[in-house]
């Protein structure tokens, strides 16, 4: 078991493909959201950094599959949605479908692996993602959410630096070939 | 094929899940008046589609009905005009009769209005096959006392006289023959002549000085010279005048429609008949048999002539 996730094909079969121990996968998705809800509980500087985002964007542009990019997505958000107290589930579950596909179909063209351009990766998906969250919100909810603040700015900026560092350890569950 | 397939897989599969997600969320979430969402866009979805399919169904049926209700008003229509036809004829029949009805109530009012004289209704069944002579036939004969010379009438005026009797039929000679001739006089000034046929519609009064003051219009009337028509019986009135050598040569329009006779009158005896008008006709008493009878003219040159005409060409 070389890989946990193996739904639809590569985008490109030239691009170097990263694979991962067995069940670093789900265990890092897991732990993801546990540490998400369990720092939420010790106050709301928890709210500044995304893991379940984070741990998104990272396996998408490793794993360079949209399709499975988009699976993953979906699943970290509908269970982020499920362990939140008020947010309908499918909300965050969308964004990150749709953040997991354009993580992996980005992973395969541009070098995803200097730090400068994972912070710059993770401070634009952030965003996107906020812009994806708040769309829906408006839609569906009719709850005016926004797009853009500068606490959003600033919450951008903090997830993008911390995912510099967590990025660096999570390339250590690499699978070296 | 299979290439773009492949490309597009991805995308295929974001647009499913994220579909997917949305319908899941619009099942969750509770728009206004506490309906969910997803009810909400299946109504949206639905409606359109089920006003579509209702205006459809409306459009075809409507025309469908349209199109039977066609047909059917197309059979109707036939059976209609077919009965209209059938009415057509049906009311044709009834004008006649009815104009059969009034034409006989004419002539029994005539009848009943001069008892004094034997008439006898007679049906015109034919009229003679020579457009020269002005003859008809009638549906009585010896059978039913008819003699020669016998008067035949119209309430309207005289017809012409009988010159043919046979079993049960008989020939009458018009008045326009041109072998025919009544005695008759002028109304209004009691002037003597003798009404002849010339051969064409309207017969001539001769025997009329050029010194005699004749005007269209003026009536004509039987004198009874001839022995076969009652006295002052209308015979027609002047069309025109013109003097001529030795007498006046005067059109005389018939009282009696004689192209269009279908029911006239034989005069079984010489009786007189006063003639009366048609309220007082319609008012006399039938027991009124005992009217005046004129006394017989005088013999003047107009009168030998009539006698001589009535005499015929017998």
């Amino acid at each position: 078991m070389g890989y946990m996730l193996n739904v639809g094909e590569r985008s490109d079969p030239n691009v170097e493909v990263h694979k991962f121990y067995s069940g670093a996968v789900l265990a890092v998705c897991l732990l993801a959201l546990v540490f998400q809800a369990f720092l939420h509980k010790y106050g709301r500087w928890s709210e500044l950094i995304d893991l379940p985002l984070l741990v998104t964007i990272y396996f998408g542009v490793s794993r360079r599959n949209p399709v499975t990019g988009l699976f993953l997505g979906g699943t970290i958000g509908i269970l982020q949605d499920a362990l939140s107290h008020d947010n309908p589930i499918g909300m965050y579950g969308i964004a990150k479908t749709i953040i997991g596909y354009l993580a992996s179909s980005i992973g395969g063209r541009i070098d995803t692996e200097h730090p400068l351009s994972r912070f710059a990766l993770v401070f634009f998906f952030f965003h996107f993602h906020q812009v994806i969250l708040a769309i829906t919100q408006r839609v569906l909810l009719n709850h005016a959410a926004p797009m853009f603040t500068l606490r959003l700015l600033l919450d951008s900026l903090v997830t993008a630096a911390f995912a510099v560092p967590l990025f660096a350890l999570l390339d250590r569950l690499r699978r070296t070939s | 094929m299979i290439d773009t397939y492949s490309r597009h897989r991805p995308l295929a599969w974001l647009a499913i899940v994220v579909v997917a997600q949305l319908m899941l969320l619009a099942f969750q979430i509770k728009g206004e008046h506490d309906v969910r969402l997803i009810r909400y866009w299946a109504v949206a979805l639905v409606t359109p589609l089920e006003r579509a399919g209702t205006w459809s169904f409306s459009k075809v049926g409507g025309a469908w009905g349209a199109y039977v209700g066609l047909r059917n008003a197309r059979a109707e229509n036939d059976r209609m005009r077919v009965e209209l036809d059938q009415l057509r004829l049906r009311n044709r029949e009834l004008e006649s009769q009815a104009a059969e009805a009034q034409r006989l109530a004419t002539v029994l009012n005539f009848r009943s209005a001069h008892p004094e004289a034997q008439m006898l209704a007679a049906q015109v069944i034919g009229s003679s096959a020579d457009p020269t002579s002005h003859t008809l036939f009638i549906n009585r004969g010896e059978h039913d006392r008819l003699r020669m010379n016998m008067g035949v009438v119209t309430p309207d005026g005289i017809v012409g006289k009988i010159v043919e009797v046979l079993p049960n039929t008989a020939q009458v000679l018009l008045i326009n023959d041109k072998d025919s001739g009544v005695g008759a006089l002028f109304s209004a000034t009691r002037t003597h002549g003798v009404v002849r046929g010339s051969g064409d519609p309207e017969p001539r009064m001769e025997y009329v000085v050029n010194d005699e003051k004749v005007q269209a219009g003026d009536a004509i009337v039987t004198s009874g010279e001839d022995r076969i028509f009652p006295k002052d019986f209308p015979i027609g009135t002047v069309e025109s005048a013109k003097p001529a050598n030795p007498f006046q040569v005067i059109r005389v329009q018939p009282s009696a429609r004689l192209d269009r006779l279908e029911e006239v009158l034989v005069l079984l005896t010489q009786q007189e008949v006063v003639i009366k008008k048609p309220e007082a006709a319609a008012s006399a008493p039938a027991s009124d048999g005992a009217a005046a009878a004129t006394p017989a003219p005088g013999t003047t040159p107009a009168k030998a002539a009539a006698a001589k005409s009535a005499a015929g060409p017998q």
